[in-house]
């Protein structure tokens, strides 16, 4: 029973981490927390299975096409919409939120409400780890999680663009000092998040079906595993994820599944209540020391 | 500032999330103001006679439950329509969508509406009704205030029969015509009566939807199992819209069950299906997954579905030769909406929301009246051959399911076979096949 929670455990911190990453990336590069998160996500599993199923093409090229569509739209979000109401707050939440529900419900409306849209596992096959079996599908996700961490560490701090990014994120008028733009900021961290978002879908839908209601649930995900750890810290949010992870698993194994989804909601009342920052997040610090 | 609009922003949306997940919405209460004008007892000859359909028409039970309505509508108005008062009167279909299926909709949302396509409608009958049971019971009291006979095709609870037995006067225009949750329980624990005598099992778990109906049903079936000697290894309840089912799978690898009993309407609960293939759980499914019934899902789960035991909760969307109607029924709504949208039809709704439409058509005829007062006399009278079987109301409004279509409503079960077959092996009058183990229990 403990190899399985280890693992099944291990594996649901990779699904949140693969969600939560591109939303959290947006916000630690540009300050805009991008609510269409979900949105992009959902579009991006039925832009996959259109390629694949209906337009026959291979799942690999299908794959690739969609993270470059949903980067593409991340960015025009950021250039037609969110620009012009960037540094107003709410408005940028308005804004982005307006924009991801418009998505999902867009599907919707459009008849999208079948079970007939899925996505094929990438690699077939199972693994026995002491008594507790797992698909190399599962394997993969974990995989693809960690090597996307390691991606955003090694792109904000070892390549130019990124660290004119991190630069940026860190202090905005001291890096356009420095000629750093604004703007290229925030539209490459929107296409980053969109691309991000797409490769969590195409990871994670093909486990069940595609439903226009897993948008919506994206959304409380990212929020809950950002919130908790740290709205623009990488490492918080890797430890917000495998913290959350785990206690969902632990909640389903010991207590009851059904208590599994209330663990989000407990987590960012118990954090914003006692760390507003996150477990490792640099906002506000300051003031919950005073 | 910015950042503190934020956290406000978010605590904001986890407080509405949590205030609408746990049920703390305030109850909506029935109007208290009379309708400006009811819908008239009487039409002249050739007005039409409107039928409401207040439901989740984003769900693919509403979709496909209004479709039937309007495919026998259809069919009804080209024969001439209803006869009444010595003419003859199309019906017209008027529908809302409640959104109830959807997590995080309060009952409130959904019960306003109801009363919205009551009051600007002024609908004479209402069908297919409500989706969730917590809107069936809250839609009751509205529905007594109009007089508006009501049948109902997708919500299950049995609370709805104790409501109309205790207070009849009040609640006799709720009439339901698909399977209730005892029903399901009933049918349930026949087929896992006949599984347990002919593989000797012994050993289950129970996995159901945090949902009413699925929890009366899983309670229902884990009294049957207690009863009759067999061990429940696990009764858990996911919440809508879980993803991840690896504990219970795991508690029911080790617990040795050789029958999992899962109850679901939701769509993710195809991952549990994979997962227990994925875990390699050495155990035969048996019971309600929803995006496993429709007949084009073995392709969607690409073969995983191998040696599921699957319910359609009434004969329709499954064509059984012993019910030729629903053979004819099949035929009919793929050629009215195409054969993608019939091997994607719905277990659950779509039959009964068919036969509903004849059934409120005799009884019309028979009252010679739009009066809800007549016509709940008449629907309660009904004795008719449908799509789903024999139609005939229990004293409680609810219709009967038996196991003999000439004697009473049906459900059925199929398994799934490679390559892609449902096959009919339940109950014994439409099965085409006995049970079998599934391949990865063979060994």
């Amino acid at each position: 029973m403990i190899e399985s929670m280890l693992v099944f455990g291990l594996v649901n911190s990779a699904v949140l981490m693969l969600i939560s990453l591109g939303f959290s990336l947006t916000f630690g590069l540009s300050g805009v927390a991008n609510f269409s998160h979900g949105g992009i996500y959902l579009l991006a599993g039925y832009l996959a299975f259109f390629l694949f199923r209906t337009l026959g093409l291979p799942y690999f090229i299908a794959v690739i096409i969609t993270v470059i569509v949903t980067a593409l739209l991340g960015a025009t979000i950021y250039k037609l919409v969110v620009i012009r109401v960037r540094g107003i707050a709410l408005n940028e939440v308005i804004a982005t939120f307006a924009i991801g529900i418009s998505i999902l419900e867009l599907f919707r409306w459009l008849g999208f409400i079948t079970y007939e849209f899925s996505l094929p596992y990438m690699l077939r096959g199972r693994l026995t780890l002491i008594e507790t079996t797992l698909d190399y599908q599962r394997l993969l996700i974990i995989l693809v999680a960690f090597l996307l961490a390691v991606f955003l560490w090694v792109f904000t701090h070892r390549t130019r663009i990124g660290l004119a990014l991190l630069g940026m994120a860190q202090d905005e008028y001291t890096a356009l000092s420095v000629g750093i733009d604004s703007d290229w900021a925030a539209t490459y961290s929107f296409a980053l998040g969109g691309a991000f978002a797409a490769i969590a879908a195409v990871m994670i839908l093909p486990l069940g079906i595609i439903n226009i209601n897993i948008g919506y649930e994206v959304l409380l995900i990212a929020l809950a595993v950002t919130v908790l750890g740290g709205l623009e810290s990488t490492k918080g949010l890797i430890l917000g994820c495998i913290i959350l992870g785990y206690a969902q698993i632990f909640t389903s194994t010991f207590f009851a599944p059904h208590w599994k989804e209330a663990v989000y909601l407990a987590a960012i009342l118990i954090v914003l209540a006692v760390k507003p920052s996150g477990l490792l997040g640099k906002f506000k610090e300051l003031e919950e020391r005073v | 500032m910015k950042k503190k609009v934020l956290c406000v922003f978010l605590v904001a949306l986890m407080l509405l999330t949590v205030w609408s997940m746990t049920g703390c919405a305030p109850k909506a209460e029935p109007t208290k103001e009379a309708p400006t004008k009811e819908a008239p007892t009487q039409v002249f000859s050739g007005d039409p006679i409107v039928i409401a359909v207040p439901t989740a028409l984003g769900s693919i039970e509403g979709r496909d439950g209004l479709r039937a309505i309007e495919l026998a509508v259809e069919e009804i108005n080209k024969a001439g329509g209803v006869s009444l008062g010595g003419g003859k009167s199309p019906f017209k279909v008027v529908s809302i969508d409640t959104r109830e299926h959807e997590a995080g909709i309060p009952v409130h949302d959904a019960l306003a509406a109801l009363e919205r396509i009551i009051l600007t409608e002024k609908p004479h009958a209402i069908l297919f009704g409500a989706f969730r049971s917590e809107v069936l019971l809250a839609s009751m009291d509205i529905i007594a205030e109009h007089k508006i006979p009501y049948i109902g095709t997708t919500a299950m609870t049995p609370e709805m029969e104790k409501k109309i037995a205790e207070n009849y006067d009040e609640y006799k225009y709720m009439f339901r015509m698909c399977l209730n949750a005892p029903y399901l329980v009933r049918y349930l624990s026949q087929l896992m009566g006949y599984i347990g005598e002919k593989f000797g099992f012994d050993k289950a778990y129970i996995v159901t939807q945090d949902v009413l109906w699925a929890k009366g049903t899983g309670g229902g079936v884990e009294k049957w199992f207690k009863e009759n000697g067999w061990e429940v290894v696990g009764f858990d309840t996911y919440p809508t819209g879980a993803g991840d089912f690896s504990s219970s799978l795991t508690k029911a690898k080790r617990g040795g069950a050789q029958v999992i009993v899962p109850i679901f309407d939701m769509p993710q609960s195809g991952i549990l299906v994979k997962q227990a293939r994925d875990m390699e759980v050495p155990a035969l499914l048996a019971g309600f997954i929803s995006p496993a019934a429709p007949e084009n899902a073995w392709d969607v789960f690409e073969g995983e579905l191998d040696g599921l035991i699957n319910f359609v909760f009434e004969i329709g969307p499954l064509p059984a030769d012993a019910v030729p109607k629903s053979v004819e029924f099949n035929k009919k709504f793929g050629e009215k909406f195409g054969e993608s949208a019939r091997t994607s039809l719905a277990g659950h709704a779509p039959g009964p929301s068919y036969d509903a439409v004849y059934v409120l058509k005799e009884a019309i005829e028979r009252a010679g009246s739009l009066d809800g007062d007549a016509i709940v006399k008449e629907l309660e009278k009904t004795d008719y051959q449908g799509v789903i079987g024999r139609v005939k109301f229990s004293e409680n409004h609810q219709v009967i399911y038996g196991l003999d279509p000439a004697e009473a409503a049906l459900g059925g079960a199929f398994q799934w076979r490679a390559p892609g077959v449902r096959v009919p092996v339940f109950p014994e009058l439409i099965a085409e096949d006995e049970i079998q183990l599934p391949p990865y229990m063979k060994n």
